[in-house]
């Protein structure tokens, strides 16, 4: 037995302890009671709406956790629990999706499935009669059969999809022009039809055929109270997956790379997201337009992060070393004021830099070269230097802010020790202060590496990419890191849309970051076990 | 101070001890006010434009050359304070959630030895890396797939984007407290145990007082980051009396043909406030360091 | 022992909380069939104006409008992204270029106008119009003009470049033109008419207007475009420059640095200072200056669950005069809606961009455009940064054929 578990032992013994009715016990009942109940409503609530996935998950969840924090074992789980949980909920669950859509061409013009394609491909092609007048309108039942009764030349005549209009006799017509009264029919009020989603929906595809002949036309309702005619060309055949042009002949065919395509080689404008397998990752590399400046970018966005970690943690260490000396007075109001800058949000500052460093209106410029237009943010090399300058004025107060914290913990009998042997300023911070202050801010250094590797905001904010390399595609451009590449690849700022190749891209980002992580991680184990 | 030798007449001596002051101390004022320069110089800029009613970020470089307060009177046209009452109340309770759930995962990588603990650490802070940029499609379905079965936690719900937040709770602010913790020695922990106290006494009582310095960075840290998160907020909030501080303030300079930079540069100021309000006051934690005896053990 | 104690405890008060859930759902979901519900989005400049249409809207039909606010820029992708998911709004407010990228995406849905189209003008519709089906309600149109300092440069129009600048410099101004180039991105749009003028336009156009995928500023009439924004950028006279941003550009002209500039009707606002007279932009080569016109409108989606109620609300409460009115005093563009369109044309300064437009062609909005605008921005920024106008204006054309090809 352990020594935890022997003072277990001896605990169960003895009466009254921790695990009887204590206030501990009482508290973690409550929660426990409350975060069930949450549970349980949230499962019968799921079942209501036939969400199955979030209830498979609401009852895996509840029941590991009921597990963890009944049983006596699991006890680090009882700590981790929260988090994972919520990591699992909100993170977990973006990173799969992501992975999803890098397998598919999900992008401009494959938007959506495959019925709303066939439904956009219908919208597209039906017209108008040219000339149709609007007929006054009235939905009608019969026997279940959803239909229209128009009024046209004086006359009410109605049908459905199946029938198309003939003339009632003894119907009568409202005020506003539309039937009233359609004897064989019933009437529905058109307040009843904007009201029930359902009808609707019927009503809005409803159409219904104006005489026999199929070339007059049908009459289709837009807002429930006229009637005008339509002819559509397009007939789509559900198990052969075609649309069929009749008036052209055309016949279009689903490809499995998600378009209607003819034999002739036209396609129709929308079409649908399918699985394209590991393309989106072999094009990264091999796809001529994008691999030189890709390549580019790459460099840069490694070079950005790493100068950037160096700087800041440089600056912020050597301000957090001079500030901390004790004697030192108003350190607070120092502190306050050297942490300002990030206090502010980071686009605003970018925004506010970029104006500073406009070349010929900037205060940059003005005051500190005086007057000369030096180009920070059309020129190549000088863009990547402001980029590097702002993004140090950005980060350093976060830095001085953990060292000055790491500095506090220090024990301070070893430095002491170190002055009375003799050890200068340096000696000592490079023996032993730095060494053992890396132990604790060598993995957020890591972690800050991985935040800059993917910090969009400020690329997109100073310089949205910088100067754009002649003839890369998307306006990619000299500042651009990976990330801000992606965005712009993806289309979501206009231009067309490869939401695929950016999720892959993404996921490479993500995979190159972990491993380079997970291998500096191994590193900094090496320190730690020094200490 | 150190020790002077009786034997220097007086004059000399106070000399001799104001040169050791300046050279150990007494620069590094003068080197303080250099950086807080290189720190403020921009923001002059921001204050200068929100006094200026026709205040402009671009252009001019005449500083402070009018001053009227329009812009801050302006803001409470619009909607300003109901963002600012978002954006504390979302800030606040993601910082709160961050640091306990940071702070239970860092008690139990420190704390406990099991399987996998090592590698568990590393993979939540890789996990945490990956790039949320364009992740905005998956995040409206999911919150859609919330909304239908919770729909206080659906699309357009400040609780959902603060449990969108937590979603990071574990992550480099849990290894910072990490380091932390392991600071503070075992040996504590174990002489309680002996006296009978439970893990969970042991954590509440004992570890969380030792910790605090730690505790009130992480807090800064987490409400500093979704204070100033954009992309997220505006994509989960669509209604604007649930926006915050940064998705409204964005909305009131991104259209470059109506961009109101002073309205903007004032909001930005106010918006500074409590950030600089929560670092002053926590800065007794953040500074206090471990000197309360306990590591004396 | 005390475990099952626990467990029955919780069991309990699992069960009184649940219980008090479930009432309070069930009272919850009754209510839910009322009316039906319109979700609309816009942005900030025209939300009042839509919601005093909806207020009458509301009280006829018994439904509610929701009007949910985004940033312009953000409307197109999360429409896109958000109607195949069937969580989309009803009606969005929108630009007509988007019309290509929306169409193939196939989130809208044509719209019938009827007899009500006669009220609009022409371009509009025409710009709304993808294969020969209408997809927005059209309400506003917009150009870019001349802008002049009347205090400098007096009301009357130059008739060519050469002549503008002759002027602005004989009126004594630092600058005789400032023209906004986006900074370091590049705005081809608004270069666009003077590109025209050279007989360059980005795409050929057939016989009924519509673009064709041809690309129409490749040649000789492009590069003798290319060549004149190389001598009027930084190599040469310097009037064009990569340095002159939106904002600066519009102090500049306003603290009357600047005699002329091309500039938008939503511009003279910033203009407070100066009094102002808008013209056609002059020709720099020689043909008539042909600038974009873009046209804004309401698009209604192809998923709605309320198509009815949309199709009501469009065309028989906005597509009316008053409320047409209502959207121009909100936020004042040229109307698209004819009667409006020559009311307000008594104001010259409207009347200058009414002019303007009329010489001017809509913005092709074939899905594409987008990677068009950055090769054609970027290419422009390079010359005017004093890259050879030549070789970079041919490379940018190669790489636009190669990219609409692909």
């Amino acid at each position: 037995m352990t020594t935890t578990e022997r003072a277990a032992a001896r605990r169960e013994r003895r009466p009254g302890t921790a695990r009887g009715f204590s206030w501990g016990f009482v508290v973690k009942l409550l929660l426990m009671g409350i975060v069930n109940a949450f549970g349980l409503t949230v499962i019968l609530s799921a079942y209501r709406a036939e969400s199955w996935v979030v209830l498979g998950i609401m009852v895996a969840l509840l029941v590991l956790v009921d597990v963890i924090y009944f049983t006596k074992r699991a006890l680090p789980l009882k700590y981790l629990a929260p988090g994972l949980a919520f990591l699992f909920v909100f993170q977990l669950f973006t990173l799969g999706y992501t992975g999803y859509v890098a397998f598919t061409n999900y992008g401009s013009g494959h938007s959506g499935s495959m019925q709303q394609a066939v439904d956009a491909a219908f919208i597209q092609d039906e017209q108008r009669v040219p000339d149709s007048p609007a007929y006054p309108l009235t939905v009608v039942e019969r026997a279940g059969e959803l239909g229209f009764a128009i009024v046209v030349d004086d006359e009410v005549r109605a049908g459905t999809a199946l029938e198309p209009l003939a003339e009632i006799d003894g119907a009568g017509t409202g005020a506003s022009g539309a039937p009233t009264e359609v004897p064989g029919f019933t009437v529905i009020e058109r307040a009843q039809v904007l009201t029930d989603p359902a009808l609707q929906e019927q009503v809005v595809a409803l159409r219904v055929p104006f005489s026999d002949d199929p070339e007059d036309g049908s009459i289709r309702t837009r807002e429930g109270s006229t009637g005008v005619l339509y002819t559509s060309s397009l007939e789509w055949d559900e198990d052969a997956r075609t649309i069929t042009d009749t008036e052209t002949g055309l016949v279009y065919a689903a490809d499995d790379r998600g378009s209607f395509v003819a034999d002739d080689g036209t396609r129709l404008a929308t079409g649908w997201y399918v699985n394209v397998g590991f393309e989106n990752f072999v094009r990264a590399f091999t796809d001529a337009k994008f691999a030189a400046p890709l390549l580019q970018v790459t460099l840069w966005t490694f070079a950005f992060s790493i100068l950037t970690v160096l700087s800041s943690f440089g600056l912020g260490l050597l301000f957090a070393l001079i500030f901390n000396d004790p004697r030192i007075r108003s350190r607070k109001l120092i502190r306050t004021l050297f942490i300002l800058p990030y206090a502010f949000p980071a686009f605003m500052s970018a925004l506010l830099w970029r104006g500073m460093l406009n070349s010929e209106f900037g205060v940059v410029n003005d005051l500190f070269f005086f007057g000369a237009d030096i180009n920070w943010l059309g020129d190549p090399i000088l863009a990547k230097l402001a980029i590097l300058w702002v993004n140090l004025w950005l980060s350093y107060p976060y830095w001085f802010l953990v060292c000055t914290g790491a500095l506090q913990s220090l024990s301070g009998e070893t430095l002491e020790a170190a002055k009375v042997d003799g050890a200068g300023p340096f000696r000592r911070f490079r023996s032993i202060i730095l060494p053992l202050l890396l132990v604790s801010t060598a993995p957020l250094a890591i972690a800050s590496f991985a935040f800059n590797f993917n910090n969009f905001t400020i690329i997109y904010m100073l310089t949205e990419g910088g100067p754009s390399i002649p003839g890369a595609p998307n306006g990619i451009g000299s500042t651009d890191i990976l990330i801000s590449a992606i965005y712009a690849i993806s289309g979501v700022a206009g231009g067309t849309a490869d939401y695929g190749l950016a999720s892959a891209l993404s996921i490479i980002v993500f995979v190159v970051i972990g491993v380079i992580s997970a291998i500096a991680f191994r590193q900094t184990r090496k320190l730690e076990e020094i200490q | 101070m150190s020790p002077t030798t009786g034997t220097r007449p007086a004059s000399n001596r106070t000399s001799a001890r104001r040169a050791r002051w300046w050279a150990e101390v007494g620069w590094r004022y003068p080197v303080a006010l250099v950086i807080i320069a290189f720190a403020i110089f921009p923001l002059l800029y921001v204050l200068s434009a929100a006094l200026n009613p026709r205040g402009s970020l671009a252009g001019s470089s005449a500083l402070f050359s009018t001053f009227a307060v329009d812009n801050f009177a302006a803001l409470g046209g619009t909607a300003y304070w109901t963002w600012f009452g978002n954006t504390l109340f979302i800030g606040g309770v993601s910082a709160v959630g961050a640091v306990l759930m940071g702070a239970c995962g860092a008690y139990a990588f420190s704390r406990f030895r099991f399987r996998g603990r090592r590698f568990g650490l590393t993979s939540l802070l890789i996990i945490q890396m990956f790039p949320q940029t364009i992740a905005f499609v998956a995040v409206f379905l999911m919150l859609l797939a919330i909304g239908e079965v919770v729909p206080e936690l659906g699309i357009n719900s400040k609780l959902a984007l603060i449990c969108v937040y937590l979603g990071g709770a574990l992550g480099a602010n849990t290894f910072l407290m990490y380091g932390f913790f392991n600071s503070v020695p075992i040996e504590i922990d174990e002489s309680a145990k002996i006296d009978g106290a439970t893990h969970a006494q042991i954590f509440w009582r004992l570890i969380m007082p030792l910790v605090t310095p730690v505790l009130a960075v992480v807090a800064l840290l987490a409400f500093i980051s979704s204070f100033g998160d954009f992309i997220l907020a505006r994509l989960v909030l669509t209604s604007e009396e649930n926006w915050t501080l940064a998705v409204g303030m964005y909305q009131w300079v991104s259209n470059q043909l109506t961009s109101r930079w002073g309205l903007f540069a004032a909001g930005t100021v106010l918006a500074a406030i409590p950030v600089l309000a929560l670092f002053l006051a926590l800065q007794r934690y953040i500074v206090g360091g471990l000197t309360s005896g306990s590591v004396k053990g | 022992m005390r475990k099952q104690l626990g467990i029955g405890a919780l069991v309990i008060a699992s069960g009184l909380v649940l219980a008090g859930c479930s009432a309070g759902d069930g009272d919850q979901s009754g209510g839910g069939g009322d009316g039906a519900e319109l979700v609309i989005w816009t942005d900030a400049e025209r939300e009042p104006a839509i919601r005093a249409a909806a207020e009458a809207f509301e009280e006829e039909s018994g439904a509610t409008v929701t009007l949910v606010q985004k940033n312009f820029e953000d409307l197109r992708n999360d429409f896109t992204a958000q109607v195949p998911t069937g969580e989309g709004p009803d009606i969005t407010v929108g630009a007509h270029d988007w019309l290509g990228a929306l169409v193939t995406a196939g989130v809208v849905d044509t719209i019938d106008l009827g007899a009500a189209a006669e009220e609009f003008e022409q371009v509009s519709l025409d710009a709304f119009t993808y294969d020969g089906q209408l997809y927005a309600l059209p309400y506003s149109l917009e150009t870019v003009a001349l802008v002049q300092n009347t205090a400098l440069v007096g009301t009357e129009a130059p008739a060519t470049w050469d002549e503008m600048i002759q002027r602005g410099v004989d009126a004594g101004a630092e600058r005789p033109v400032v023209i906004n180039t986006a900074g370091e991105t590049g705005d081809a749009y608004t270069m666009y008419g003077l590109q025209t003028s050279f007989g360059a336009p980005v795409f050929v156009q057939d016989e009924t207007g519509s673009y064709t995928n041809e690309v129409g500023m490749s040649g000789a009439p492009g590069e003798a475009f290319a060549t004149w924004l190389h001598e009027n950028g930084s190599a040469g006279t310097g009037y064009l420059s990569t340095t002159i941003d939106y904002d600066i550009n519009n102090e500049l002209f306003n603290s009357g640095q600047a005699a002329y500039t091309v500039q938008g009707p939503w511009a003279i606002s910033s203009f407070a200072d100066v009094d102002v007279a808008v013209n056609p932009i002059p020709s720099a080569g020689g043909e008539t200056a042909a600038p974009f016109v873009g046209v804004q409108g309401f698009y209604l989606s192809s998923q709605s669950d309320n198509a009815l109620l949309a199709n009501e609300f469009l065309v028989n409460y906005l597509a009316t005069e008053d409320a047409q009115r209502a959207l121009y005093e909100a936020d004042p563009r040229i109307p698209a809606f004819s009667t409006l369109a020559e009311e307000v044309a008594s104001d010259p300064v409207i009347a200058g961009f009414l002019a303007s437009s009329q010489n001017g062609v809509p913005m092709p909005s074939i899905p594409e455009m987008g990677s068009v605008w950055d090769f054609w921005n970027a290419a422009e920024t390079q010359i005017i940064n004093g890259a050879d106008p030549a070789t970079t204006w041919s490379s940018m054309i190669t790489e636009l054929e190669g990219s609409l090809a692909g």
